[in-house]
């Protein structure tokens, strides 16, 4: 059966598929470093066996499971270490120092022209690693929604967009994820939320250039056009 | 990637909202047991987050590095439990249940994809899907499989090999 003579071809399958006892793996795997044939024959299998694993019939995972593991992440997460605080006055720039009852008056201003209220808009510090852009959401439509949209370093790669607080859809309608270039709404993915409001959609294409990452509710199936304004909008800065 | 490799928490959580349903998927074929399958999960995930520095992308996809860690934990903690007599028949049972009814883009995909490569599986002569299954799947050996079926380990590896050559071709088949 070896398909270029020698014994250790034949444990080229067996061991991708993972049948090798660990001593014959080993020697399998100090064999490969220098013999190019089960090299080549291993690069060729590869696919297959790596294959299998989606062969499975696709289940839901338990919201349990998710929490659970969160949590332990959480308790292993370092603390960021927090710098001195400041008086809060000192800490606003200072076009937009004022006093107190002033900045209560332009907040009150703000919100009373309504539509998309910023959930803080916010973005992680500069640096070469990406970056995280948090969402401005519809007060009227999602009252209790934040977001944020992961850019991985390079931008060339697309990103994950994360929402909470999201209300739970019938099931003629999901919410699609629509990238913004000047007039051009450019559909993405497809999502739902589960019970308690937290949903995902990916971003396909490069975010690099583009000036906003949108969501709206659409019919089952999504459009190729939004059908309303946005409930959700992550602005990008175009560049 | 780079984001999970810097500890970040919202990078690591896209990450499991990604790949974790797949996940838990393989880890129930494999074990055939929901609290099992968790457990394998959350084992992976966190040694996924543990050692994320580790990820290199020139060795392969995200989704099969993860699921190359699930299967290696659920093959182990099969071995270490012999369990090796369950499966099949409760896993058809929680599959009805638990089958992912929300069809998100996500979940199309899966799908299709699953339904891709079973379609390659079972395009095999049964002998080689068999084998496949069993050292896969089954988490038992070239020799133990020889054993099963009563016959020589040479056939056995042979079976392995055309298999896998036969799926390749049927996959790459479909993608042309």
């Amino acid at each position: 059966m070896s398909g270029h003579g020698h014994e250790h071809s034949d444990n080229v399958a067996p061991y991708l598929l993972g049948a090798l006892s660990e001593i014959e793996a080993q020697a399998f795997e100090r064999h490969l470093m220098s013999c190019a044939a089960c090299h080549d024959e291993l690069e060729q299998l590869r696919p297959a066996a790596e294959a299998l694993p989606r062969s499975v019939t696709p289940l839901v995972a338990p919201a349990s499971l998710k929490q659970s593991l969160m949590e332990q992440v959480r308790q292993e997460t370092p603390p960021e270490p927090v710098a001195p605080r400041r008086p809060w006055r000192e800490r606003l720039p200072s076009q937009v120092r004022m006093r107190p009852a002033m900045a209560l008056v332009s907040a009150a201003a703000l919100l009373a022209a309504g539509g998309l209220i910023a959930d803080a808009v916010t973005q992680s510090p500069g640096n070469d690693s990406g970056r995280t852009v948090a969402a401005k959401t519809d007060s009227k439509r999602v009252p209790v929604a934040s977001g944020s949209l992961i850019v991985p370093r390079g931008e060339g790669e697309g990103a994950v967009l994360r929402v909470h607080g999201m209300p739970v859809l019938g099931n003629d309608k999901t919410y699609q994820v629509w990238l913004a270039r000047g007039d051009e709404r450019i559909p993405q993915s497809l999502f739902n939320v589960s019970r308690d409001g937290e949903g995902s959609g990916a971003v396909s294409d490069r975010v690099k250039g583009a000036d906003a990452v949108l969501v709206t509710r659409e019919p089952a199936g999504g459009g190729s056009r939004p059908s309303e304004e946005p409930v959700v909008r992550v602005p990008l800065d175009g560049s | 990637m780079t984001l999970l490799q810097d500890a970040n928490q919202d990078a690591f959580e896209a990450l499991y909202d990604r790949h974790g349903g797949a996940a838990f998927s393989l880890a129930y074929r494999i074990v055939g047991n929901k609290a099992a399958a968790e457990d394998i999960s959350q084992e992976a995930f966190l040694s996924i987050w543990r050692s994320r520095d580790r990820y290199r992308s020139e060795r392969g996809s995200v989704r099969t590095w993860v699921l190359g860690i699930v299967h290696h934990r659920a093959i182990d903690g099969l071995r270490r439990n012999l369990v090796h007599d369950r499966r099949r028949a409760s896993a058809e049972g929680i599959e009805e249940r638990h089958e992912a009814k929300e069809l998100t883009d996500v979940e199309v995909l899966r799908r299709d994809e699953a339904k891709q490569v079973r379609e390659a599986l079972d395009s095999l002569p049964d002998e080689q899907c068999h084998v496949l299954e069993l050292a896969y799947f089954g988490g038992f050996s070239h020799s133990q499989i020889a054993e099963m079926l009563e016959a020589p380990i040479g056939t056995i590896k042979g079976r392995m090999r055309l298999g896998l050559q036969k799926m390749r071709h049927q996959l790459v088949e479909d993608v042309a």
